[in-house]
Order: structure tokens, then sequence, then C-alpha cells
């Protein structure tokens, strides 16, 4: 793939480089547009100027770091995932990522509904890349790590959503990624199973994997990263280590310091 | 193919997903062209015999054969159409080649097709015997392939990115399908004779022409289709492929956020 191969251009596995990045989205409701309004050239003039989630954004990101990025709703998070991920294209500057890259945008998002959790786990590796035999070695992990048991052979139309977020979560995490990308999706089953999840990637980023994690978890990120990115209406107003970080994002949102906890 | 083993899965996944929870399930794939042929043969070949005194011999056959070539043609586009906006969800949050579904809506079709030949071909032989031409069907059924993927790839992302290609398509497949020479020889019928014109456009202008033809001398004719014919229908597997994939490429960037 023409894209797939620009994306890892003169980066090492795990290295992440933004430069320059640039990119807007029209918010217009109805997203397709039509032949006719092609033809007539009419694109229907007026409502929001298109957005722009991301705005001359650099940064560099070496192998093995943990950044997390905050920013109130629309500061551009997620368009930064998306980007990273080479899911979006930007419209003017460069983004490289180097490796194998794992984006838990939407825990789930190819599940066949009719397929049994078993089968999901090869259609969703086989969307990473993977090959069947390599996808046979880690099944049994997969499997454990879920705690779906005699469920795994039963159709994910059938689970309840925390059954399908704990399979999402399960195959993501053993996918050997060099880069992690994970937007907001940790807040997957019960207690147990988060701690279970974040003890899971704190296996991969000491494995040498880099991560970027968006939340809204203030003291998730202090946990599992030790940088932090605060974006603000699609620009970078923060960069550095995430006890300094903390306190500009607070002043930014303009809410209080948490109460240190005891 | 790299991703040889994700196209399989996607087959398998849009086998699935249509005709879940049906007590026929996959048979409705054979069902439905099957049906479908039956309601056209009563209709032209019994009720209002089409083709007149000129009637091609064993007229049900000759039928059949063109039928089910434009059956896989017609589902195919018409299912691959709106195939990225039905797989969104994947589109919008997972990076993998996204020609792949198109691609498997095709297969899926592909085998439909596959299965009814099966079925059709020794009835042919029995009852019209065999000939050479039946050794070069792999070849003409790897164009006809090629030809409706690469059309397919075209029409599904554009399909993405302006939403009246799919009902443009369909109300085009209707005429389309009674100029293709499905009812009629367009080099034999006497009707046609003292209009070449008529004769060149309707063999030549309808890219769909010549692999009908092909496929039905084949199979139903025993011969090999003239070198014109399979002159024809390699250039047009070439350039639809190689356009339809171009296309594709070219526009699939900003997939995820159209769909």
């Amino acid at each position: 793939m023409r894209k797939r191969a620009a994306l890892d251009e003169g980066v090492r596995p795990g290295e992440i480089v933004l430069e320059h990045a640039t990119r807007s989205f029209s918010v217009k409701a109805d997203r397709g547009r039509t032949l006719k309004e092609m033809l007539i050239g009419r694109e229907r003039a007026g409502g929001p100027a298109p957005v722009e989630a991301l705005r001359d954004v650099s940064l560099r990101i070496e192998p093995g770091e943990t950044v997390g990025i905050v920013g109130r709703n629309g500061a551009g998070k997620s368009s930064t995932l998306r980007v990273l991920s080479g899911i979006v294209p930007l419209n003017s500057g460069r983004v490289a990522c180097g490796g194998q890259i794992v984006a838990q945008l939407e825990l789930g998002a190819g599940f066949g509904r009719d397929f049994s959790g078993r089968e999901n786990i090869f259609l969703n590796g086989a969307l990473h890349g993977l090959t069947k035999e390599q996808i046979e070695a880690r099944i049994d992990a997969i499997v454990a790590f879920s705690e779906l048991g005699d469920f795994i052979d039963a159709p994910v139309s059938t689970y309840s959503s925390g059954m399908f977020l704990r399979l999402g979560f399960a195959i993501a995490a053993h996918l050997d990624a060099d880069v992690l990308l994970i937007d907001e999706v940790l807040a997957v089953g019960d207690e147990a199973f988060q701690r279970k999840c974040e003890a899971r990637i704190a296996e991969q980023i000491a494995a040498g994997a880099t991560l970027v994690l968006v939340s809204h978890d203030a003291a998730l990120i202090e946990r599992t990263c030790e940088r932090l990115i605060v974006l603000d209406g699609g620009e970078k107003v923060f960069d550095g280590p995430v006890g300094e970080g903390m306190p500009f994002y607070h002043r930014l949102m303009g809410t209080a310091e948490p109460v240190p906890s005891p | 193919m790299a991703h040889r083993y994700l196209f399989e899965q996607m087959v398998r996944r849009e086998l699935r997903q249509k005709y879940k929870g049906s007590a026929l399930g996959v048979l409705w794939y054979l069902i439905n062209p099957l049906v479908l042929m039956g309601a056209y043969y009563l209709m032209f070949g019994v009720l209002f015999k089409v083709a007149g005194s000129d009637q091609p011999q064993h007229y049900p056959l000759f039928l059949l054969v063109g039928l089910v070539v434009w059956i896989f043609f017609s589902q195919a586009v018409i299912s691959a159409a709106p195939s990225l906006l039905d797989q969104g969800a994947l589109v919008r949050k997972a990076r993998f080649p996204r020609e792949t579904i198109p691609a498997s809506v095709v297969t899926v079709q592909l085998v439909t097709f596959l299965a009814l030949l099966a079925l059709l071909t020794p009835v042919t032989i029995a009852v019209r015997g065999t000939g050479p031409g039946l050794l070069a069907l792999p070849l003409v059924l790897a164009c006809l392939f090629a030809f409706v993927l690469g059309f397919a790839l075209a029409v599904s992302v554009l399909h993405a990115y302006f939403r009246d290609v799919a009902p443009i398509l369909s109300a085009a497949l209707l005429p389309w399908f009674f100029l293709s020479p499905i009812f009629f020889d367009p080099t034999t019928a006497d009707r046609f004779s003292a209009h070449s014109n008529l004769v060149f456009i309707l063999e030549w202008v309808n890219p769909v022409a010549p692999f009908i033809v092909a496929v039905r001398d084949e199979i139903y004719g025993g011969a090999l289709p003239s070198g014109e014919v399979l002159a024809y229908i390699f250039v047009a597997a070439a350039l639809a492929l190689g356009g339809g994939l171009a296309l594709f490429r070219r526009m699939q960037g900003e997939l995820a956020v159209v769909v």
C-alpha cells in the first residue's frame, strides 16, 4: 500500500513525527456530496466554516516514550490520533509513525456481529496485517485475557457491552505494537479489568512500545504517562513533563487543582 | 499479496452478514438468480418469443448462459456501490487496505456465479455436446472478474463521495440489460442484418457484451471466441482494473472523513 509505506518513511519503529501538521474538517451535517451539487457548482454556501482540528502542530516522540494528550472537547485530540494512525490524511505538513501501529480508537470497531468471539479474533488480527499462523500463536493468550470463557465461541451479538469491550481490548493488547494509540477506551469493564488493562499496557511499554493516550482522566494519565501534550483549538499549547503539564492544563480549563490524595 | 488473509476473512464476513439467520442461508445466493432466470425465460423465451423465428437453438440454454454473466456483473456492482458506507465503522476507525471491502463483495458474487456455471455447464454439454472452447473458459472468466472488480472499485469509491452514484447505476442497469446481447445474438438475428451500425454498437460499444458473447461461445457454442472478442475482453479487463484501482487509490484518502 502506498499510504502504508509512506507512513513509516524515515522513522524508526516506535518513533512518531508530526511536522507542521494541519488538518481541517468541514462540519456539514450531510457528509456526502451529490453529483448535482458538483455539476451545478454550488457547494451549499454558508453554514459553519471548516473546523481546524490541527493547526501547524509539530512534535517528535521517541520510541518508548509515554505521552498523554489532554485538552477540552474539540481541541484536536482524537484528530491527532486519527492522523497518527494513518486513517485521516493531513491537509499539509508531514506525519510519520514507525512500526506496527495499534490504534484503539473504538474497541471492536471491525467486529462481525454474527461471528463468534474466536472468529473475530482472526478477523481483527487480519485487519492489523497478521497472518493466520501469527494469530493462532496468540489466540490462547487473547482468550485468557478476555476472561470470556466459553462465551468465546458464541456470536459477539450475544455479548454484553462489557464483554464486547474486553474482547476488543484483549485483541489489541496482543498485537505486538510498536506504537499504541489509545483514545479514551480504558474505561473498559469493571475496575479489576481496568487495572489489568493498565498492567498490560505497562508490560508493552516495558517491552519498548510507544504510548500515546488521549483521556480526560487526569489520574490515569499521571499514572501511565511521563510526557504531556496539551492541545487547545487545534494548537499545541504545552509539551513537557506531566508534572508541569497537569497544573498548566487545569489552569487552562479554569478548574481548580484537584485535592491531592493523602 | 500481503493481505491475502485479511481478504479471506472479509469474504467470510461478507458471506455471513448476508442472509444471516435465514433458513436457507448461503443457498439464497443461488436461488435468487435461478428464480430470475426462470422468470426471464418464461417472459422472453415462451411468452414474447423475443428472438422470433431466428430464435437460437436450445433457446433456454442460450438465454441462461447470457443471464448468468449479466447477473454476476450487475449484482457485483450494485452490491459493491454502498459497500464502503456499509462498513463505515471499520473505515473510520481502522487502517487497512480499503480495497478489500469492495473486492470481497465482488468475490462473494463470483462464487455464486461459478456455482451457477457449474450447474449450467454439464447441462449444456449433455444437450449440445462439447468443444475445444471450454478449455479457454478460465481465461475468459479471469478477464471477466478483473473487469467487474475494476468497475466495482470505481463505483464504490465514487459512491462514498457522491451519494447518487448508486441510484444512477441502478437506473442505468435496466436499459443496459435490455441492450446487452442476452436474449438475442446481434450477429445472426435476421432483423438486425439491415442495420450494420446497430449491430456494431450492440456488439462493441457496450463493454459487457463481448464478455457475454465470449462466455456463451464457449459454454453454449463449444467454440473458441473470435480473436477480436478475445482481444477486446483482454483490453477491457486491463483498462477497467487498472483504471478502477488507480481511481480508488487516488480518492481513498478522505474515505474516513466522508463515509
